[in-house]
């Protein structure tokens, strides 16, 4: 199918989210549009896909001009698309799901479901995919849950797939094998689009390179025209940021200290864990979401209990403690859902400023609330990470996500505790807002604090951790230190057993 | 009379199914909606609706069939009511659902002085009862005979409309929209199927099942209508729908469950104690098995 | 679960008047429905509302949008919490009739009995709360459900207390003894109106001053805007949700004990539940979308659309139940043009957050 998107305009109130873009696409091509989070790129493919309407702008499938009124629209004339969060019915399985708004019925409305096994029976074989029709999604892994949005697009008889962020969650060996279904695909003929800001997979899959930024289309041509580099700089419009410089100091005393931690509740068993984290030092846990990594965040942060085990808090027992004791005894938590843990969005931001400070007496005057001495406190931290914000007694909900991201960061980090737990404190959030983060939290570790980053952006922990570890079903591997950290190695760490993995390291 | 001889007493299991069809096919109706999505807490009022309609219908045609029809149209108007208000208008549906109670007590008490120029109860033997369905050779059979057979055709409707449900859910393009819709539906639209079409349809199966329960409170457990007739069933179904999830077997036997305690408090009305601790009895009851259940999967999730 | 209180005056006018056209036109065409004179159906209405023989009505119309107010209150501390009680009518029975009870066996002066009353009622009230409280956080029922359960067995229990133990069997009707006269309250000087409401006005200037500038109601306010938020910052979620809950049931429990003292001087059967104050307590506020200082007006809006449609059929006919009715269609019709999500129910709407 060849496709092509010209002088594409959308607008969401005053914001210009694309502006005058124009790309086409051939059969049988992988086309990479890459940019930032904001850059428009899923605004441009959501327009493509029939999603949202442009304010201006044509689309041409084959040569003929069409005006999508809704995405089964899109699908009908053989287009699919895979989000970047799956559209996926968790409870129930995978053909149900595969069938699901397409469903081959009989006169009375019941489904043929055998009919569609038949159908999609030939096409496991054409691209050697393998996977267990009758499985509930909820049991599948991620990377086999991306396969089943890939099916029900082949189901359809899809020309023209549209992949948005489709490596965010996988290990590298489900990439590669994700990299070799739409090789088959483009194979046979099918064209590809991948939204994406990895620049290491563009250069493995990709036939042609769309870059973007701020909405606007900055470069279009063959991979071949171009390097690594020169689009890396297309994307930020500049030099790339400086690499964070390492400490010369050596680590001090131990702040966090985790020995046998077990956490155990209804279907998942996470530990026993232990490590350290000391004063000065960045410790970061890698690992694909959902291998224990909340389950371990909530029973530091004091939010789940423990099964058994030790924690330590700058050597004194805290597991027994509930979550206000222990942020008493020295420890902050910067939490992944800024929107319903991090923050109350109905309050405002000097309510939510205030709310975890120890120091109760700084903004109470007896029985009453100190609004004044609030508002002080509040303008301090907005000053301090540059959040946009209308006032301190704005409403929490009408900042951007990267304005609420940071001001929960700068409410932790502002009460300067020995521990600070990090968990995913960069997600989904704008590149500007992603560096002054990542310099606050190595100003910490330069200061003397210990940081706990436990993140799923493999890059944000190369980028910050001093020492790595990686979370895999429930259990941690061995230490690796930053110098020595590459990531196949922690790839395969990433998606087995730290024994059987570190055999197959060369 | 102990309470053992009251239980095993046949014509007490015999009077069982009477109070277990409106509680069952108003669960039935509620589950349709919770796997849809929609949280409709408005079974009482839809079941006192179809109660009342019934009677005007079946008073008017005299044809029991005609009451029951008109139960099932009124029931389902009530739930285009709430598609209306919830759905298009994006009202919250706890919200919608408090209107739609009160709207059904105020209507059938309206137009019980409105149309029939009485108060609190409409008696009259013109009204079409529901003939008991008796099967053959099933009836002459010892203490259960009279259980199975002889029974209201909604009874065997409900029984029915449980395996129907069933395979609704798991085969028929519907039921599986409406679970999809009750659990993704950004996926829907994503797909191309709008999810509050098949929601609204939803509501519409929904409010035609809770019509047809207080079909059987008035046409048939008795021929006759009085205000709030629905005495808080509609409630206890909504606890039935909620303690499982919406699934049709489960929901059979806590509707079984409940419909056994509502006769027993019936039956116990004879035995001397007050009417109010009889009256309490299905609320305690629903009230202890809520409690027990809830207990019992907040301890298997620790 | 959360719970904005969004403008109910944003965008234009139109809207609303296609909306008051549908609900006269639904009004009419009801009154149509019973034959009814519009004339004197409509001069019946504003007398029963706002008129009588020195004012009688009015004063009825003010009594009951007393209790109205109160319960809205009360309603309203539990839903901006994001607590959807709605066990309102449970609470308020409990304290009805233990305020009714005390008043009759505790001997001693009159004003000194009178404080005991209401506080025992208020403390039936905020234990009633309570227990549906309990049930909610350490044994998992819903909030919504358990609440709500629990309005029957108390409503069965109060019936029967007045039907035989406590019951005044002189007077033939189903109810409690008058509770000792020095307890009734006041009326305001030429009026038959008690000094109830200044009892809900107190109450109301309080919970507002407290939840905005104490620490304490700050913290409760945070807790309602996101429990998950309130826990992982340290706050004692446990403690602040059922803190809310008995004050909520403290609230009611008050409200039963003005209509105990103020106008009934008993406890009679169904005198609580049969009016609907929880109910129409609980649309008052859905009505406003929360906003606390246009509670009083809708609750003397519903107070008079009740009364005014007793009028009604006592001058044209037309069955008072046409004012359920309308209050269930100006509902529908109103709590969904108000802009936004009042409430989001069991699946929150995911909040935006930047996107690619």
């Amino acid at each position: 199918m060849h496709a092509a998107l010209k002088d594409i305009r959308v607008t969401f109130g005053p914001l210009i989210a694309v502006d005058s873009v124009s790309i086409s696409i051939g059969a049988g091509e992988v086309h990479a549009v890459v940019g930032e989070n904001g850059a428009g790129k899923s605004t441009l493919m959501n327009v493509l896909f029939g999603l949202i309407r442009p304010d201006a702008g044509s689309i041409e499938i084959d040569g003929k001009q069409r005006n999508w009124t809704s995405a089964q629209d899109a699908i009908r004339a053989g287009l699919g698309m895979v989000h970047q969060h799956f559209m996926l019915q968790e409870q129930m399985t995978v053909l149900e799901n595969i069938v699901l708004c397409g469903e081959p019925v009989n006169r009375f409305g019941f489904v043929d479901f055998k009919g569609a096994r038949k159908k999609l029976a030939e096409g496991f074989k054409e691209h050697g995919i393998t996977i267990d029709l009758d499985a509930t999604v909820s049991d599948l892994a991620v990377g086999q849950r991306q396969v089943v949005e890939i099916l029900k697009m082949l189901y359809r008889d899809a020309r023209l797939l549209i992949l948005d962020e489709p490596t965010a969650v996988l290990t590298p060996q489900e990439k590669d094998r994700l990299f070799g279904i739409l090789r088959s695909f483009a194979r046979s003929g099918r064209s590809i689009i991948i939204i994406t800001h990895k620049l290491d997979e563009v250069v493995e899959i990709a036939d042609r390179v769309s870059v973007m930024r701020g909405g606007k289309l900055i470069s279009t041509g063959p991979l071949k025209d171009t390097s690594k580099d020169r689009i890396a700089r297309e994307i930020i419009g500049g030099d790339l940021p400086p690499p964070i410089k390492p400490l010369a100091r050596a680590p001090g005393e131990t702040v966090l200290s985790v020995k046998g931690l077990v956490v155990k509740s209804r279907d998942t068993s996470v530990g026993p864990l232990s490590f350290d984290v000391r004063a000065g030092e960045i410790v970061g846990i890698a690992g694909v979401s959902g291998n224990g990594q909340a389950e371990l965040i909530q029973a530091l942060a004091g939010l789940r209990s423990i099964t058994s085990g030790e924690i330590a808090l700058s050597g004194n027992r805290i597991d027994r403690l509930d979550v206000a004791a222990r942020r008493r005894a020295g420890q902050s938590y910067i939490p992944e859902d800024r929107q319903r843990v991090g923050l109350a969005l109905g309050a405002t931001v000097a309510e939510n400023a205030n709310a975890g400070r120890d120091d109760v007496s700084g903004f109470v005057r007896g029985p009453f609330l100190n609004r004044p001495a609030m508002a002080r406190y509040a303008r301090a931290i907005i000053d301090r990470y540059r959040i946009k914000v209308g006032s301190a007694s704005a409403l929490a909900s009408t900042m951007s996500g990267g304005n609420k991201q940071k001001l929960v960061v700068g409410r932790e980090l502002t009460r300067e505790t020995p521990l600070v737990i990090a968990e995913n404190p960069t997600w989904g959030v704008d590149i500007g807002a992603i560096e002054l983060i990542h310099a606050e939290l190595v100003r910490m570790r330069d200061a003397g604090h210990a940081v706990l980053l436990v993140s799923t952006e493999l890059d944000e922990i190369l980028r910050l951790s001093d020492r790595i570890l990686v979370m895999y079903s429930g259990s941690l591997s061995d230490e690796i230190a930053a110098a020595d950290a590459d990531r196949n190695r922690i790839g395969a760490l990433m998606t087995s057993r730290a024994d059987a993995a570190l055999r197959n390291v060369a | 009379m102990t309470v053992l001889d009251l239980l095993f007493d046949a014509s007490f299991l015999a009077s069982v199914p009477r109070f277990v069809t409106p509680i069952l096919l108003a669960a039935l109706g509620g589950a349709i909606c919770e796997r849809a999505g929609v949280f409709n807490i408005g079974l009482e009022g839809m079941m006192l609706t179809g109660a009342f309609f019934a009677v005007v219908g079946a008073y008017f045609s005299s044809s029991a069939f005609v009451g029951a029809l008109a139960a099932l149209v009124s029931g389902a108007l009530m739930g285009a009511i709430f598609a209306e208000f919830n759905l298009r208008r994006g009202g919250d549906s706890i919200v919608v659902s408090i209107a739609i109670n009160l709207l059904a007590a105020g209507l059938s008490t309206f137009l019980l002085g409105a149309i029939f120029h009485v108060a609190g109860a409409f008696n009259d033997p013109a009204i079409a009862g529901l003939e008991p369905v008796h099967i053959p050779l099933v009836e002459d059979i010892p203490v259960i005979g009279h259980v199975i057979s002889g029974q209201s055709p909604l009874f065997y409707l409900a029984l029915l409309l449980v395996y129907a449900l069933h395979v609704f859910f798991a085969r028929h393009r519907l039921g599986l929209r409406i679970r999809a819709a009750g659990e993704n539906p950004a996926a829907l639209t994503a797909g191309g199927v709008n999810p509050l079409w098949v929601q609204a349809i939803a509501l519409l199966m929904c409010g035609a099942l809770c019509g047809l329960a207080g079909a059987q409170l008035s046409i048939s457990n008795v021929n006759l209508f009085v205000e709030n007739m629905s005495a808080g069933r509609g409630w206890i179904a909504v606890v039935a729908v909620l303690l499982t999830r919406g699934r049709p077997w489960p929901l059979f036997f806590i509707a079984l469950l409940f419909g056994a305690v509502d006769s027993l408090s019936f039956r116990v009305q004879g035995v001397g104690l007050p009417q109010q601790f009889t009256d309490m009895m299905p609320y305690l009851a629903t009230l202890i098995v809520l409690t027990a259940l809830s207990w019992w999967r907040m301890r298997r999730q620790a | 679960m959360t719970v904005r209180s969004e403008s109910l005056f944003s965008g234009d006018l139109l809207p609303w008047i296609y909306t008051l056209a549908w609900i006269l036109a639904i009004l009419f065409g009801l009154m149509l429905l019973v034959n009814a004179p519009f004339g004197d159906a409509l001069s019946g209405f504003m007398a029963g509302a706002f008129g009588g023989r020195r004012w009688a009505y009015l004063m009825a119309t003010l009594s009951r949008a007393t209790l109205i107010i109160g319960m809205a209150l009360s309603v309203m501390i539990s839903f901006r919490a994001g607590l959807f009680n709605i066990g309102g009518e449970g609470q308020l029975v409990a304290g009805g009739l233990v305020s009714a009870l005390v008043a009759i066996l505790l001997p001693g002066p009159p004003l000194l009995v009178l404080a005991v009353a209401i506080l025992a009622g208020m403390a039936a009230g905020a234990l009633w709360a309570l227990l549906a409280g309990v049930l909610y956080i350490y044994v998992g029922v819903p909030l919504l459900v358990g609440s709500l359960l629990l309005n029957f067995p108390i409503r069965y229990i109060a019936s029967y207390l007045v039907a035989h133990p406590f019951r005044d069997v002189q007077s033939g009707m189903v109810q409690s003894h008058l509770v000792p006269e020095g307890t009734w309250l006041a009326y305001f000087p030429g009026v038959r109106l008690d000094v109830g409401i200044l009892f809900i006005v107190a109450t109301s200037i309080f919970a507002i001053v407290y939840s905005h500038t104490t620490l304490h109601g700050y913290r409760a306010r945070l807790n309602g805007l996101s429990a998950d938020f309130a826990r992982a910052v340290g706050l004692p979620v446990t403690r602040l949700t059922l803190q809310t809950l008995a004050t909520s049931g403290a609230i009611a429990g008050l409200v039963g004990a003005i209509a105990v003292f103020g106008i009934h001087h008993r406890y009679i059967d169904g005198m609580l539940v049969q009016p609907l104050y929880a109910w129409t307590g609980i649309i008052t506020v859905l009505l406003v979308g929360m906003i606390p200082w246009l509670v009083p007006f809708s609750g003397f809006f519903f107070a008079a659309i009740q009364t005014g449609a007793a009028g009604m059929e006592r001058s044209a006919g037309v069955p008072k139940d046409i004012a359920l009715v309308m209050q269930a269609v100006i509902i529908l019709f109103v709590a969904s043009r108000v802009s936004g999500a009042i409430l989001s129910s069991q699946n929150k709407a995911k909040g935006g957050d930047d996107g690619a």
